[in-house]
């Protein structure tokens, strides 16, 4: 069986939770979710929608807030109790709080940020920053503790059942005075009104846009693709669009799924900015301009008789 | 009596001197490091042309370095002067009544003319027009070192006008002797040092611009982190500066409304090494915010009369915070870069051979080729410098010239190198090395200016010598016997590279490129050997995140190259391409274009 350890905050689910039930459904075996803390029903609830044996609750007024000492404990019980050959968690800073001390406890194997999975299995992660993936089957008694890295399996690719998963509770016991951390409320860094790094899609401007009026036709393909609008270094700088909105070695370093340059020449100072995104969609009048260098896909043309089209097959 | 009232006074002003000059004397002596003359006739034209002829002096402003050097030149002619002066009053010898002596005399008077005429002219400058490069608030002891100078030149002329043994003339005697004996006393406290260390920091000075000797990990050298650290030669050339302020004046980063004076950072400096903190910090002594504002130019370094050496005290600053992890953050990005993928844009190198296959370029055999090509980072990654590099190669297929590049490349270091990451800066170095070696070129031939300062000069220190050579000096050597082309009346400016103009002193070749090819070219502010930076170098191509849109020293160069009316901006440096075009994008509506000098070159070969 293996155990797959959800992660939640405050009642929400963390996505990379998906991450982690589509890479253990790779491994083809019976799955069980388990989701800790205190007031889980409704994240239990939600994971119950995947295709999986069950869903156990371990749930505690001593697990809410997290600490590593209550979450170890806990799983400690847990395992015992569920006898897993493999726990697969979320490479999430708090996995990587607790999960070493967690393997190191129980003394077994524990495989970090594992990017894919061969069988065997074999659990594919990278080192020296990248440089080199191994491959490690790990080795001693079961179970295996494996985390996955952030984005290497594709939440949507986890499979839903044809009825939602049992949800049974776990009986536990956390000693609250055994806890010894004490934590403090979570640090929030001072929040960008806009955080670009994290959009799936932008939808960015360049000098090619040549008026402040039209913007807005930008702004409603961004509407359309459920996008962010972003621009290049010529638009913040004229006042167009707040700075924050700036993509580039000046502004932010962005990679989202889908980064729609509209008349962007592409200088490299904007470039090294969006390089890591997934598709690279470009409009550009001038057919040498570089960023059709690295788009995926391109349109050599006039963007206000372009974006005006997109927009409108976009609605129907 | 005179006689001994005299030795008193001699011995107590020229004390004075002695115990005040000895202080520092003490703390350029017991700095680490040591001076380094390799090239002794290098040094001693410098010192013949800086010192003697005054020529950095004058160069820059002949009105005031003139006068300047009429001073200085009288000085020198009043040595012997004063020295028998002085062994009269202390009762030596007495050779006044001489022939010889009166002859002298005779001789030192247009000196003394000139000099009374040259510090007048400096009285009024500094006390009544008062430039800025001197400072905010009016010095009171260069009005009085002044006045001193004027008043010895008086006191000379009067001379001949008084009888000998008359009161008057013993009046006017003791004046003069006196004004001298105050005057050395003031001297070592103040900018007039550079009386006594200027030729000996001159003659100092590296002959190579902006030199920057490599840390010796093996003695785990990390870079300057106190003052303590401060070499000997930065400690002499604190105690040097003039305040003359031509480094300020000249300073791309200062003209750009930031923070960064390399005149207040040599200042601060020697303050701290008075003050007797060997300890502090710095960061904190120079200024962190500054020390990361320099683009590496070396106008500071290149205007200075007095041989200061700015570049490696700031590099070296830069080094000792970057060992301490206490490096900007925008660079953590380039080192990443530079560490991960080798190149300063995190872009992998497959671009680059999807280049070299493009541009159907051979891989380098010293069998089959004249030349290596070196393409650099830019060439391997930027589309824009790749057209000018095509533009280039055309030039060089059609002149049957056979070249060959490197199977593999990396950053030659240069941002590296000059942000203060040495490591990381001599690994990329010995990788790249390491290559040249098995390729064994003979002459190396890159379009990049940096390329040219860092394979060409910084690889030698790793025992690497080869000659390499900036596209526009190939190719109008390549060039030199074709027939010009015809004038066009399209105005057009070149921006001279730091690297290439200042660095290099490569201003005639370019120049010559675009006269053959009848470019009507009209020159900007800032040109030739002393050109304005475009903002990129010392590893500040990507700092404009910490930039106010306000003060980026590329919108000022943009705005002195378009001041010219030219429509047309030649450059010569993927960087300064990159910075400019940048600078454009976020100017007024204009229709300037950019063009490197090569494709320039080579569309006027296609008309004609």
């Amino acid at each position: 069986m293996i155990l797959v350890v959800a992660e939640q905050r405050g009642g929400k689910l963390n996505r990379a939770t998906w991450e982690s039930i589509a890479a253990a459904q790779q491994l083809g075996d019976a799955l069980t979710v388990a989701v800790v803390g205190s007031g889980i029903s409704a994240v239990a609830a939600e994971v119950a929608s995947a295709d999986v044996q069950d869903v156990v609750t371990i749930d505690s007024a001593a697990l809410e807030p997290y600490t590593p000492d209550g979450f170890t404990a806990a799983l400690q019980q847990a395992i015992d109790q569920l006898k897993p050959s493999v726990v697969i968690l979320p490479h999430t800073y708090q996995t990587r709080d607790f999960a070493p001390k967690l393997a190191a406890r129980l003394d077994r194997a524990l495989v970090t940020d594992v990017v894919a999975i061969k069988p065997g299995p074999a659990f594919v992660r990278p080192m020296f920053q990248g440089k080199l993936t191994a491959d490690v089957v790990p080795q001693g008694p079961a179970p295996h503790f494996v985390t996955t890295q952030i984005g290497s399996f594709r939440a949507d690719s986890a499979r839903k059942g044809s009825s939602p998963a049992t949800v049974k509770a776990l009986t536990i016991n956390v000693d609250a005075a055994s806890i010894r951390q004490k934590p403090e409320a979570p640090f929030q860094e001072a929040r960008q009104a806009v955080d670009l790094s994290q959009a799936e899609r932008i939808v960015s401007v360049g000098r090619g846009i040549k008026e402040q009026d039209k913007l807005p036709l930008a702004k409603q393909l961004a509407d359309a693709l459920h996008a962010e609008l972003a621009a290049s270094r010529p638009i913040c700088d004229a006042g167009w669009l707040p700075m924050e909105r700036q993509v580039g070695s000046s502004g932010q370093t962005v990679a989202p799924k889908l980064y729609l340059a509209l008349g962007i020449s592409g200088a490299i100072q904007h470039l090294v900015g969006m390089k890591g995104s997934q598709t690279i969609a470009a409009i550009n009048k001038d057919p040498d301009a570089p960023i059709f260098e690295i788009a995926d896909y391109g349109i050599v043309g006039d963007l206000f008789e372009i974006v005006p089209a997109m927009i409108e097959a976009l609605k129907q | 009596m005179q006689t001994l009232v005299f030795w008193v006074l001699f011995l107590t002003f020229v004390g004075a001197f002695a115990a005040q000059l000895a202080t520092r004397v003490r703390l350029i002596v017991n700095a680490p490091g040591q001076f380094a003359v390799v090239d002794l006739g290098g040094h001693v034209r410098r010192f013949v042309v800086d010192v003697l002829l005054q020529v950095r002096t004058i160069r820059e402003r002949p009105v005031v370095g003139m006068a300047h050097a009429l001073v200085f030149w009288g000085f020198v002619a009043f040595a012997g002067y004063t020295s028998v002066e002085f062994l009269r009053g202390l009762g030596i010898i007495d050779l006044t009544g001489t022939r010889w002596f009166f002859a002298y005399r005779v001789v030192l008077v247009p000196f003394a003319t000139a000099v009374l005429g040259g510090i007048l002219f400096l009285l009024i400058r500094r006390a009544i027009f008062r430039p800025k490069a001197l400072g905010a608030t009016l010095s009171i002891e260069s009005i009085v070192i002044a006045c001193f100078i004027a008043a010895l030149m008086i006191t000379f002329l009067l001379a001949f006008n008084l009888d000998e043994e008359t009161l008057a003339s013993r009046v006017n005697w003791w004046a003069h002797m006196l004004v001298i004996l105050a005057f050395m006393a003031l001297i070592p406290a103040s900018k007039h040092l550079h009386l006594v260390l200027s030729p000996v920091t001159v003659f100092l000075k590296s002959l190579e611009l902006g030199r920057v000797p490599n840390l010796d990990f093996e003695k785990e050298e990390v870079g300057l982190e106190t003052v303590k650290d401060l070499p000997k030669k930065t400690v002499l050339d604190a105690f040097t500066c003039v305040e003359c302020g031509r480094c300020q004046v000249n300073c791309p980063a200062f003209g750009a409304g930031k923070e960064l004076n390399p005149k207040a950072l040599i200042l601060r400096a020697q303050e701290a090494l008075l003050a007797g903190t060997p300890d502090a910090k710095l960061g904190a002594v120079l200024g962190e915010k500054e020390l990361w504002q320099c683009t590496t130019c070396g106008a500071c370094e290149n205007q200075c009369p007095v041989g200061i050496e700015h570049v490696p005290m700031i590099i070296g600053s830069r080094r000792g915070l970057v060992s301490n992890g206490e490096a900007p953050e925008y660079l953590a990005g380039m080192f990443n870069n530079l560490e991960r993928r080798k190149n300063i844009w995190g872009l992998g190198y497959d671009q680059r051979q999807k280049f070299v296959a493009a541009a159907a370029l051979e891989t380098f055999d010293p069998a089959k080729h004249d030349v290596l090509v070196w393409l650099g980072c830019a060439g391997a990654f930027e589309a824009d410098f790749q057209k000018s590099l095509r533009s280039l190669f055309d030039i060089l297929r059609a002149k049957h010239v056979r070249f060959g590049v490197l199977s593999k490349e990396q950053c030659n270091g240069d941002p590296a190198k000059r942000t203060g990451n040495e490591y990381m800066f001599q690994e990329l170095a010995q990788a790249n090395i390491e290559e040249l070696k098995a390729a064994g070129p003979k002459k190396i031939l890159t379009s990049c200016p940096h390329c040219v300062k860092t394979i060409g000069e910084d690889y030698r220190r790793f025992g690497y010598e080869v000659e390499v050579v900036h596209s526009s000096v190939f190719i109008a050597e390549l060039l030199r016997d074709d027939a010009p082309t015809a004038r066009s009346d399209d105005a057009v400016t070149f921006h001279d590279p730091c690297y290439l103009g200042r660095y290099a002193g490569k201003v005639h070749e370019p120049r010559e490129l675009l006269a053959k090819f009848g470019a009507n070219v009209r020159e900007p502010e800032r040109h030739g050997d002393n050109p304005y930076c475009c903002g990129a170098g010392g590893g500040l191509l990507f700092a404009d995140k910490e930039e106010e849109p306000g003060s980026r020293i590329s919108d000022v160069r943009f705005k002195q190259l378009t001041a010219t009316g030219a429509n047309t901006v030649v450059t010569a440096c993927p960087f300064c391409s990159i910075m400019l075009k940048g600078a454009q994008t976020s100017a007024p509506a204009n229709d300037v274009q950019f063009v490197d000098l090569m494709t320039f070159v080579r569309d006027r070969q296609r008309v004609s």
